[in-house]
Order: structure tokens, then sequence, then C-alpha cells
């Protein structure tokens, strides 16, 4: 999945590479993402992205939160 | 059940004195501190979202009673949900102390509403729960110091075993008999000097005060858990425990029926009626009606104790295994791939397995989905094409005198009519489907306590549900078939049962009961001799494929509208037959085309 996307290069965190910690730049206006800390300067760890369309795995603190691509495609990092 | 209890909704609850609110983020475990203080038992289960209004009930401290209420789960108190509105109006309605339980395996958000609630001025003590599965994954927390940042006390718990619940009641009565917690009025109390600004900011700030990392040994499930979310090796595994549940429902179904139930009715309950309605009844219609063939008290004990029983008790056991262990979200994030080209999302997987045990708790549950149209689609997905345990059980037990690869073609069959249902519903309906966004619990062994507590109350309410309805459809058999009225129906529709479907004329009490219960579309069948393999199938596939039973049109105009209702009935009843009739037609073309 991680070949695939490279060429993207895009900033979503979809794309980003898998077992990095990221600062979140963005996201979309979604209560369940702020309720869950998915919210602008916080730190996730990127886990996995699945394939054929599947959802995006990431680490906030120690909960796992799967979301599903085209909300995952809109949230943007940084390294 | 999510269905249990979320319709008590009683604006009176925010007058009542003495209130004690349970608070917390979804899934913390609010509802086991709520069985374990009050003795009441609640369903709980292991993902979010499982209390959607709240509950009640009577606390002691010492020798005074307190209501405490089981507030359901909030992330915040910014009442952008049903939920958190809830939630809100709770504080505002002057409780005397609240018990705030935070998860420390994810500190930043809980103490974030933490944090929050101390804006309402009531007295709080903080459990901090899941303390061992924490240090598991490698965070010790501070008690002490979080105590201190919070300007409250701070008690540890592990809320499954039972742990630190003594000293939480101490602390609260205290509280309350004090009137001294976090009422931010004295200079020397730290919550007091809070800084203005995002709650966020604060609560990271805390968390990484608090939080110390420490070797962390994940345990098996931990890893198992873990492994269950990437494909390889989650697939297998999901798929595995798929197959294992359907073996234990159907084998231990089969053992239940066959070893047990059936020799029971056979043997003892059947002649133990027989005998003594013979000895005060003359012979005649009456007696044909309650003990004959069809009789009341024949098909009435065969139907529901050998063949409904043993499934609903099974599925049961199985599903809330499921549900308690955080298997069931695992599943959600494998298939979302998949359910996301169906045009739904991952999430709702649980409430279509859920429909699987029955179709009333699936279309109440289909209430967690987010936009109106999920919601349309999963409940029409779930009429259409799951059977509920009771039809699955009796389609089991149809299939079990052919040949299982019936039973795979059948599981294929509504597979594929789910598949096409969902994709034309989600292009076809009007509106949005918001993409997954889940929480993944930690996998965890079910509390044993809570898992029986939770099948009793799940048994009880299949029990008193469908009692009624079954027994209609019973003595609506019983009279149809020793009446003779039945043969009088059926020349009527031989064009359909005999021409069409190629069933025999027998086959009509199906299709007449099948309207009052799903079972009971196939259950008849069962009782004809002589059936070909085709015959069981397409009666098989009418079954599986027709209107949904009476309860479930009461609920879908319920929570939807008799528009509704009417269509998703009419659409079941056209799909069944054309379905059906054209598997029938083909084979038997094939087949002479196979003769010639």
């Amino acid at each position: 999945m991680k070949k695939k996307h490279k060429t993207e290069r895009s900033n979503s965190i979809y794309y980003a590479s898998d077992n990095l910690s990221y600062i979140i730049t963005n996201t979309p206006e979604l209560g369940i993402l702020k309720s869950l800390g998915i919210v602008k300067d916080a730190c996730v760890k990127k886990m996995m992205t699945h394939h054929f369309g599947g959802p995006v795995l990431i680490k906030v603190e120690s909960s796992e939160i799967a979301i599903g691509k085209d909300i995952a495609e809109k949230i943007m990092v940084r390294g | 059940m999510s269905g249990c209890h979320e319709v008590n909704y009683d604006t009176k609850v925010f007058d009542k004195p003495n209130k004690i609110l349970l608070m917390g983020n979804p899934n913390v475990g609010k509802s086991v501190f709520f069985s374990n203080m009050t003795g009441i038992s609640v369903v709980s289960s292991n993902f979010a979202g499982t209390t959607v209004s709240y509950t009640e009930g009577k606390l002691k401290l010492a020798d005074e009673t307190y209501n405490l209420i089981d507030v359901p789960g909030t992330y915040s108190m910014e009442a952008t949900s049903e939920a958190e509105e809830v939630a809100v109006q709770f504080m505002n309605s002057k409780p005397v102390a609240i018990l705030c339980v935070l998860d420390a395996t994810n500190l930043e958000r809980n103490i974030k509403l933490g944090l929050e609630l101390q804006n309402y001025n009531v007295p709080i003590v903080y459990a901090l729960n899941m303390v061992d599965v924490a240090k598991r994954h490698g965070v010790d927390v501070n008690v002490n110091l979080l105590s201190k940042e919070l300007g409250a006390p701070v008690i540890a718990t592990v809320a499954v075993k039972g742990e630190g619940f003594d000293r939480l009641k101490e602390e609260l009565y205290k509280l309350i008999k004090g009137g001294h917690g976090a009422c931010n009025k004295c200079a020397s109390c730290p919550a007091s000097n809070r800084r203005e600004g995002d709650s966020w900011d604060r609560a990271r700030e805390i968390a990484k005060r608090v939080r110390k990392n420490v070797d962390g040994k994940l345990s098996f499930i931990d890893r198992l858990g873990n492994n269950m979310l990437k494909p390889w090796p989650g697939i297998p595994i999901a798929l595995f425990i798929i197959m294992i549940s359907l073996a234990a429902v159907v084998g231990g179904g089969e053992v239940l029926r066959e070893g047990l139930l059936l020799p029971l009715v056979n043997n003892i309950l059947v002649p133990f009626f027989k005998s003594i309605l013979q000895s005060f009844i003359p012979e005649g219609i009456l007696l044909n009606v309650l003990i004959g063939e069809y009789g009341i008290f024949v098909i009435g004990f065969e139907w529901i104790i050998a063949l409904i029983l043993p499934y609903v008790f099974l599925f049961y056991i199985v599903f809330s295994f499921l549900e308690d262990s955080g298997i069931l979200p695992r599943l959600s994030v494998l298939f979302d791939n998949i359910m996301r080209k169906m045009g739904i999302q991952g999430g709702s997987i649980i409430t279509i397995l859920m429909g699987y045990g029955c179709a009333v708790p699936a279309i109440i549950g289909s209430r967690v989905a987010t936009t109106k149209k999920e919601r349309l689609i999963v409940s029409t997905v779930v009429c259409f094409a799951v059977p509920c345990i009771s039809q699955t059980g009796a389609l089991i037990s149809l299939f079990a005198g052919f040949s299982p690869i019936l039973l795979v073609l059948m599981i294929l069959l509504s597979l594929a009519v789910m598949a096409i249902v969902s994709s034309v519903l989600s292009r076809r309906l009007k509106g949005t489907i918001d993409p997954m966004v889940i929480e993944i619990p930690n996998l965890l062994l079910p509390n044993g306590k809570a898992y029986g507590k939770k099948l009793m109350i799940r048994m009880k309410h299949f029990l008193v549900e469908a009692e009624v309805p079954m027994l209609i459809s019973i003595i609506i058999a019983a009279l149809l078939k020793e009446t003779g009225l039945l043969d009088s129906i059926a020349v009527y529709l031989e064009p359909i049962v005999s021409g069409w479907l190629g069933l025999p004329k027998e086959a009509v009490i199906a299709l007449i009961l099948g309207v009052v219960r799903r079972e009971m579309a196939v259950a008849p069948l069962l009782a004809i001799e002589g059936l070909t393999a085709l015959q069981a199938f397409v009666g098989g596939t009418v079954a599986l494929l027709y209107l949904p039973c009476l309860s479930v049109f009461g609920i879908l105009s319920k929570e939807f509208n008799a528009k509704v209702a009417v269509t998703i009935g009419v659409s079941t009843f056209i799909s069944a037959f054309l379905v059906a009739g054209l598997i029938n037609q083909m084979a038997h073309l094939f087949m002479s085309l196979g003769i010639a």
C-alpha cells in the first residue's frame, strides 16, 4: 500500500508512512474526530492503511482509532 | 439488546433529589461501576455507545440513600450529540456529586472531559479505571499527582475485578458530607487557578505530567487484539472466529435438538398432554386442533422448544461473547473496504450481525448510524437478506435432511442479495453516508458475571417478546390444517405455489404463517414428506426473502414510518417469489436439458 501511494506525495495521513508519529496540521470539522482527540496539533501515530479503500489505523495515546478512507484523506499531518 | 434501557426517558428524573451522576467517556466501564454500586444489571458491551439514554439506581453510602444515575458516555460537554445534550441537562439539574470515570489508557481525552465537568461547580470524585490495562500498555499513572492537578480525589480502580469500589464509596461520602471537593472557591485549591483557554492544552499538559512510561508487557490477548486489526493475520482469524461461531450455533443447536429436546418433546411432553386431553375431549375437530398431527400441543412444543429455542440460546451465547470481547469493532475495521463498496461503512456490520439474532433490536440499534440514509439501508438489508436466528435454526433443520451444500448455497445467496440491495439503495436513495470513525476497544475476556446477566436478560426478552406471536402462528397453523380450511385456500394459491415455485400444496401454510413470524415460513416445510432437495431450497429461498415478521413491521413503522414499512414489505414479498421462482424454473430447465 505504502509503495503504491508514494508518488502522490500527499500530506494526508492516509498516505503517510506506517509506524511513525505525526502532528496534525488540519482536520475536517467533525464532532467525532474532535471527541476522539484528533484535533489540530495533536500527536498521532500512524499504524497502517488497509488495502482496497479500507480504513487507516492511527493511535492517539493508547487508543487505536480506525478512520474510513474518505475522511482520513482529509486529515493533513506533518512529520 | 440496546433497546433495553433507552425508552425510559422521563424528565422527572431531573427533579429528583440526592442525585449522584456517573459520568465519563464512552466505553470506560461506567455500566460496570453502575452494576457494582447499585446491584442493578445493565447491558454493557465492549464498544462505544451501548447506553443511549440514562439508567438510575439506588446507591447506599453509610446509612443514606442516593440516586445514582448512569449518564450516557460523552467525550465533551458541548452538546453536539443527543447523548451530550442529556449529559448537559443532568449537570444542570443540581446533582449532589459527580463520579467521573477516567480511562487510564486514554488520559488526555478523559482528563479533558474531567476538566470540563469542573465548570459546573459540583463536587467530583474521579475513578481512574483500567489501571491494569494501562500498565500492560506501558503507562503508569501517578494517582496522587493527578489528584493534585485536578484538585479532587482520584481513586485507582479495576472495575471488572471490583477493585477500588470501597475506597470510591468512602471518598464519595466524605465529599458529599464535607461539601469540599473541587469547589474552586479557596485559593489553596489548585483547580481554582485554572487557566483560561483550550481544555485540550491543559489536558495534554496534565497527562504528560502524571504519565510515566514503564516497560509494558503486552499479554497474549493484547497482542491478539493488535494482530486482529491487520489484514494478515486479522482476516484469517476473523474468518476462523466466524466459522467457530457458526459451528457452535449450528452444531451445538443440532446436538441439543437431536440429543435432548426432540426426545423430550416427542417422548415426554407430547404424549403427556395427549393422554390428558384425550381423557376428556371426544374425538373430532377440537381434539385434532389440540393434538392432531398439526395440533397446538404438538407443533407448539416441537417448533418452539425443539426448533427455535436451542438456536436462539446458542446465538446469544456467541453474540454476547463477541460483543463483550471487543471482536465486533475489529470486524468493522477488517471489512470496512467491502462494506464501503456496498455503499455503507464498516461500523454497520455490528448492526447487521445483530440482525442474525433478531431484526427488531437490529433496527432499533441502527440508530447508531450517523445519517438517515445509512439507517434506512442497514434496516432494509436486515429485512431482506438477514434471516433471524429462529429462521436460521429452521433452515438448518430443513437442510439437514439433504446436504450441507444447500446451506452453503443459501448463505451465498443471502450475501449476494445483501450486496445487491445495499448497492442499489446507496445509489438510489438521497443523502450521504458518513465514513467510518471508530475507536477500537481493548480485546478482553468477558467478565463472567456481567456476561451471564446479559444472557439472562436477552433470553427473558426473547421469551416475552416472541411467545405471543409464536403461539398465534401455531394456533393459525393448527386451525388451517386440522379443519381442512387449508385445502380450500390452497386452490387459489396453487398456480403460484405449485406451478411457479414447484412446491407441494402444503407449502401454502408456510406462506401464510411466514407473515406472522419468519421461522414459521420454514417450519411447516419440515413436516412435508417427500420434499426434494430443490423444493427444500426453493422453499428456503422464499422464506429467507419473504416478508419480515409482524414485529418487524411494527418496529419499522415506529422507527421510520408506515410508508417505509409497506415499501419494504411489498418489495421483499415480490423479490421472494421472483428469486425463488426463477431458481425453480432455471433448475427445471437445466434438468430437462440434462436429460435431453
